[in-house]
């Protein structure tokens, strides 16, 4: 009336020919659940180390039309940062120095000192980016001209995209 | 190889009994069913293999899930959207979430109808009949969280359902959604519900139904059928 725990005597017959009904259905289980068990266990895996293969956000910001963007002075131009932070996107308003050297080249500073990070701002009488805080004097080049900066002043990538300025404000670690 | 397999099988069968365990929990005598009624009997470890598809995928899908208004919607969609796998996984536990309920509402039909409840069962029934409601309940906390149209008017018409019990149905209204209103209260407290309490709950109820079904054994198919030789109970 239970399915038996003990062997029948058919069975240890079958077991000398190699494949018994018990090894059989008991390979058959293991097998199904093995499967199954894989399947769950790779998609669950994979959702585990998703964070492992993100694709890194490249954040490239949009300035305005290249074409605007006259030779000579320098401009500061005012924009706001979308971040993504997996489902949450921060807006963050900052603001970079644009040079526009002609010939489809154009420079994005940083628009902080090298020396302590003070904001500069433009000289337009002597064309000298000037930082009001330690005296620190940059050319139109971003090149110290005097002063305690260490270095000259720091660069974003700048590329355009169909006449669009953009621009990839990275900090000093690399990270958009 | 095989000699040290066997030599650490041994060591551990000395020291926890896991050999007697083993025995008892999956060796143990079984009714002798055949056809469909046979079938019937796989429903209890049907739902219990769901349930452990649900904690797994309930835990991962936790690990992006916001339980507030301004990220809960956008957190499920991260999770299909940009997770890998995260669609999938969402969809078994959100598929796996409706075939447990349906899983459930057989296996209470399977022991009903086979009269398995009875003597010395009647522990095992009741703390079964709780588990259903428990299911029913992480069905209900559940289906708010993606804080989707659907959702938020499903948990509407849900609490307004309570709320119209005589006498305290405004008062249970109030406490399941968290306040007067619906909104962050209310997502937080489901959240809470359908990640902490329930499975909290669910499996202490476990525990006992499983520890009562081994104890007791598993009953026979009813009488009548089994000396017609027909398979089927229900006829």
């Amino acid at each position: 009336m239970t399915t038996g725990l003990g062997r029948c005597p058919c069975e240890s017959e079958a077991e000398e020919q190699g494949v018994t009904r018990r090894g059989f259905l008991a390979g058959a289980a293991a097998l199904l659940a093995g499967t199954i068990a894989s399947v769950l266990g790779a998609a669950g895996l994979s959702y585990f180390v998703s964070p492992a293969f993100e694709k890194e956000d490249e954040n490239w910001i949009d300035v305005g039309r290249a074409s605007e963007l006259r030779t000579g002075a320098p401009v500061k131009v005012d924009y706001v940062a979308r971040k993504r932070d997996a489902w949450v996107v921060t807006e963050k308003r900052s603001s970079v120095w644009l040079s526009n050297l002609g010939g489809g080249r154009f420079i994005a500073f940083d628009p902080r000192c090298t020396h302590l990070g003070c904001p500069y701002r433009w000289d337009q009488g002597k064309q000298e980016f000037l930082c009001p805080c330690h005296a620190g004097v940059f050319d139109r080049e971003g090149k110290v001209l005097s002063g305690p900066p260490p270095r000259p002043l720091d660069r974003f990538p700048v590329k355009v995209v169909s006449g669009r300025l953009l621009i990839r404000p990275v900090d000093e670690k690399g990270a958009a | 190889m095989k000699r040290r397999c066997r030599a650490v099988g041994e060591w551990l069968r000395r020291r926890t009994g896991c050999d007697r365990v083993w025995e008892t929990l999956f060796a143990r005598h079984i009714p002798e069913a055949e056809g469909p009624t046979a079938w019937l009997y796989t429903l209890g470890s049907a739902t219990l293999f769901i349930f452990v598809v649900q904690a797994v995928t309930g835990a991962l899908l936790a690990m992006n899930y916001v339980p507030s208004p301004d990220h809960a919607y956008d957190s499920v969609r991260f999770i299909n959207e940009k997770v890998l796998c995260g669609s999938f996984i969402h969809g078994l536990h959100h598929f796996g979430a409706s075939f447990m309920v349906v899983l459930v509402v057989l296996h209470m039909l399977r022991v009903y109808f086979m009269g398995a409840y009875k003597y010395p069962r009647e522990g095992t029934w009741m703390v079964g009949v709780v588990l259903l409601l428990v299911v029913i309940g992480f069905g209900f906390t559940g289906y708010l969280l993606p804080w989707d149209q659907k959702a938020y008017w499903a948990t509407m018409v849900g609490t307004n359902i309570a709320g119209q019990t005589p006498f305290v149905g405004p008062l249970v209204s109030k406490i399941l959604k968290g306040g007067g209103e619906m909104g962050a209260s209310t997502l937080t407290r489901f959240y809470a519900l359908h990640v902490l309490v329930l499975p909290a709950v669910v499996l202490l109820l476990i525990g006992i139904h499983l520890f009562l079904v081994v104890w007791h054994g598993i009953s026979e198919p009813p009488e009548r059928a089994r000396r017609r030789g027909e398979g089927n109970p229900l006829g």
